[in-house]
């Protein structure tokens, strides 16, 4: 009877169900669609621009499409479930009980969200790799050294990406109501990292801003790499700060985990 | 007739008061709202601001024009939130059985499924919308004449209308399908990718059909276009706003018709 | 004329038969097995003015589904259903003008406002003036008290409360008709008892015509004169309580205490129970009197004290619902 009215006193909340869809349920035809409905939209609006420039900021249409490619499939990689699913232990009460488990609480729900992007690969990642090569560019590397760098830069922008989802999770603990600044974060992330608009067409102290934020290397510093847009001696300081992102998310990750762990251990959630 | 109306209007009036009411219930999600949706449109706008800024135009479009298109289709957006967000949770409605209460009270079940709840955290959308497009309006010199009043309240009705018809008949689906699916999510990023930039940067096909097909461009492209005095592409030129109020109230009857023939189709819940 | 006019009713559901696996899964895309489930099957009865009818049977038996096709929410398969000789399909604003629902397990109130917000908002969608809107507010307090619980938030209301609050909301606007889908479900006994006053009261201030559908053994026996017993989708039983009771259970039970543990058999009568020194006996009223009987058995046993009872509406229920 409770939960029956409180949807429909949360029916106000509309995006909330978004996220629902997106991060939680993973509804993999859906994802596929919207990611694709994304790209189209993205892919267009560079060959538009591009009609009467050959080259701008050093980079052509070509790169820019492999860029929009490879970009919708990184945010494949990048789905978490982990703030959904701290959202809900709280909501139902359940935390106290589930921290007491033998299993670390954000341990598994890492793994949940690993062994849900590893199926996602296959179901969603490949799709659009298919779809996106065949209608927009093959997304083709530079050169294999570009790619070799990539991998690691990807494995760190992964790395940044869910340690700042689980950092952002522990809001649950004490906002009533996550939902608007899940979204916040969302677009925040979706705007400002280079995801869909490279950070080289913003203006130049905006640009000098974010590179001091950790955003831009979730996707910005990857699809540099890929794409060819920058040189090794610059690459290698990047990738240096990218490191020390991890880092200090990491630990920022084990704080806040155990002060929230103390928390509820001693209210009793 | 008269009465009728009368009665319609007594009833939106309260159901406004209620909602209102009942958002207030929850300010700290109103709060949050107001920062979200805010952020989201802004930060969006300025994005495309730089780039076009570094290309000078895309498809002859500048971009204070460009702040004149998304305005319009971000207050659109808005305004199919306040009033028509429930048909993006039909699903809900007919798996948990709520048209039950609907069915039982002498008013249309179409009013009551939209209007008994006004969302109206929609006005977060609201405020970006107005800022970009009064942005816009600045840029590019707009003069606000009797004529132009007119036919902006006539393009927003008719936008509305379209997106509000759009939700409703994806929402209908549910009726045949008996699932929960919320497409909600789907919706908003065509309309968001389809009505934000100018609709000639798609291939002819895609233009096509969402011109006659699913006539999304009327919901921004168009009038805007025509206000605006951009005949680039597909274009359709002079009327244009009047044309988007003609597709809006077509599409919502069409709609209309639809929902009412899922409804017979209705099983309650619990079976 | 009667309020309630229910002939041939009929509803079918259609439910997609799925398959397991992906060979079942591939297969339901090209074409899917429709498999077709009998709610309600050739159901007719009327129902006058004035009158508490019971609706029971087991779970899934079709009294929802009946229920929600008499007060217009459902259509019917085949059959029609006229309300003040309407139909609800044709004439549904009309119809529901007269009638009030109330769901046991959904409420219609506002969750989050004060209660008496929910009885604004129908006082305009059924266009209640202001004066009769008062007169029943007046009714509403003597009976259910209501006016103690109408500035708290309905999320703050016991369940027994709130479903005070629902009757009220579904009186409101006069109904001639009240449809109670399993009204005291989940009540404390206080709460029932407020329900049941409440239903009486109506149907004896206002002459309202009361349907019920319940599981709770107590209302039947507290309010309805008449009961109406379904059982897969088909009517089992429509009359008058006290004669079903005469015609399907017929016969009395005797309960004996003995001083020792011998009992002993009659020709007339059943032993169907026995534990230490209690013993009873199951007899036919027109076979035998129990006069007669506690006679015969205390000429061959040694009895301390013996209590007679009547059949009781559960075993009535029970064996309707055997048949």
């Amino acid at each position: 009877m409770k939960t029956r009215s409180n949807r429909k006193a949360y029916l106000y909340i509309y995006r909330v169900r978004i996220l629902k869809s997106l991060a939680y349920r993973f509804d993999v035809y859906g994802n596929i669609l919207m990611q694709c409905i994304i790209m189209f939209a993205s892919a267009f609006f560079w060959k538009a621009l591009y009609q009467n420039a050959d080259r701008v900021q050093g980079v052509g249409v070509d790169s820019m499409l492999v860029y929009t490619v490879i970009s919708t499939m990184m945010s494949v990689l990048f789905m978490t479930g982990v703030e959904q699913r701290v959202m809900d232990s709280v909501k139902k009460g359940t935390v106290a009980t589930d921290m007491l488990k033998p299993v670390r609480l954000f341990g598994m729900y890492f793994f949940e969200d690993l062994g849900n992007i590893t199926a996602l690969i296959f179901q969603n990642m490949l799709p659009i790799f298919l779809i996106g090569s065949f209608c927009i560019a093959l997304p083709k590397a530079t050169t294999i050294g570009d790619f070799l760098l990539f991998l690691p830069s990807m494995i760190m922008a992964f790395a940044i990406n869910w340690l700042l989802a689980a950092c952002f999770s522990m809001w649950s603990f004490t906002a009533i109501n996550m939902g608007p600044m899940l979204q916040v974060k969302k677009h925040v992330i979706r705007l400002l990292s280079g995801s869909i608009i490279p950070m080289w067409f913003f203006p130049g102290w905006l640009a000098s801003v974010l590179n001091v934020l950790p955003f831009v290397y979730i996707y910005q510093l990857p699809l540099d790499i890929y794409i060819g847009k920058c040189d090794l001696e610059d690459v290698l300081p990047r990738m240096g700060i990218q490191f020390g992102w991890v880092c200090v998310l990491f630990i920022l990750f084990v704080l806040l985990e155990k002060r929230v762990t103390e928390k509820v251990l001693i209210q009793g959630g | 007739m008269i009465k009728t109306i009368k009665h319609y209007m007594r009833v939106t009036w309260e159901n406004i008061r209620i909602s209102i009411l009942t958002t207030l219930e929850y300010p700290t999600n109103l709060l949050g709202w107001l920062l979200s949706n805010p952020i989201q449109f802004l930060v969006g706008f300025a994005t495309i601001k730089f780039v076009v800024a570094e290309f000078g135009s895309i498809n002859g479009w500048n971009y204070g024009q460009l702040a004149f298109l998304y305005g319009l289709a971000i207050i659109s957006h808005a305004l199919s939130m306040i009033f028509f967000v429930q048909g993006w949770f039909m699903g809900s409605y007919v798996v948990y059985g709520d048209f039950d209460r609907y069915m039982l009270r002498p008013m249309s079940v179409l009013y009551q499924f939209f209007f008994t709840g006004f969302n109206v955290i929609g006005i977060t959308d609201l405020i970006p919308g107005i800022c970009v497009f009064a942005y816009g309006c600045i840029k590019v010199g707009f003069v606000f004449s009797l004529y132009h009043i007119l036919a902006i309240l006539s393009l927003l009705t008719g936008a509305v209308l379209i997106r509000g018809g759009v939700y409703l008949i994806i929402g209908t689906t549910s009726f045949y399908t008996k699932s929960i699916n919320d497409y909600g999510a789907y919706t908003q990023e065509l309309f968001d990718k389809t009505t934000m930039y100018p609709l000639s940067m798609y291939p002819e096909s895609i233009q096509f059909i969402l011109t006659y097909l699913i006539p999304i461009g009327w919901v921004s492209f168009y009038p805007a276009a025509e206000l605006l005095g951009i005949g680039d592409g597909r274009s359709a030129g002079q009327g244009a706003v009047w044309i988007t109020l003609a597709v809006g109230i077509l599409v919502f009857i069409l709609a209309g018709l639809y929902f009412y023939r899922g409804l017979r189709s209705y099983e309650s819940a619990g079976n | 004329m009667a309020v309630i006019e229910v002939k041939n009713l009929t509803k079918d559901y259609h439910i997609v038969k799925k398959e397991e696996g992906l060979k079942g899964a591939l297969k339901s895309l090209v074409k899917s097995e429709k498999k077709t489930i009998h709610a309600v099957q050739d159901l007719s009865f009327s129902i006058e003015k004035g009158e508490i009818v019971a609706f029971i049977g087991p779970n899934g038996a079709g009294k929802s589904t009946t229920v929600k096709m008499m007060s217009g929410i459902l259509r019917p398969t085949k059959g029609s259903v006229l309300i003040n000789g309407l139909d609800a399909q044709k004439n549904r604003k009309k119809v529901v003008q007269d009638l009030g629902v109330v769901f046991g397990q959904r409420s219609q109130l506002n969750w989050d406002l004060r209660l008496g917000e929910s009885f604004e908002l129908l006082k305009y969608i059924y266009l209640i003036d202001q004066k009769k809107f008062e007169e029943n507010m007046e009714i509403m307090d003597e009976i259910l008290g209501i006016r103690e619980i109408i500035d708290i938030p309905v999320r703050q209301l016991s369940l027994g409360q709130r479903m005070r609050g629902d009757l009220v909301a579904a009186m409101l606007h006069s109904p001639s008709v009240l449809f109670l889908d399993e009204p005291t479900i989940g009540l404390d006994v206080e709460g029932k008892y407020a329900i049941r006053k409440f239903i009486k009261e109506i149907n004896r201030v206002k002459g309202t015509t009361v349907i019920l559908t319940t599981h709770d053994l107590g209302d039947i026996q507290e309010l309805c004169k008449r009961l109406i017993i379904i059982n897969h989708g088909v009517l089992m039983e429509d009359g008058p309580l006290d004669e079903m009771v005469e015609r399907i259970a017929p016969y009395k039970t005797l309960v004996v205490e003995l001083y020792d543990d011998k009992s002993v058999s009659h020709e007339k009568a059943e032993l169907y129970s026995k534990e230490g020194n209690v013993a009873k006996y199951r007899f036919m009223k027109k076979e035998i009197t129990a006069a007669q009987l506690i006679q015969d058995l205390s000429a061959r046993m040694a009895i301390k004290d013996v209590a007679i009872e009547e059949a009781s509406i559960d075993d009535v229920i029970r064996i309707a619902y055997r048949q």
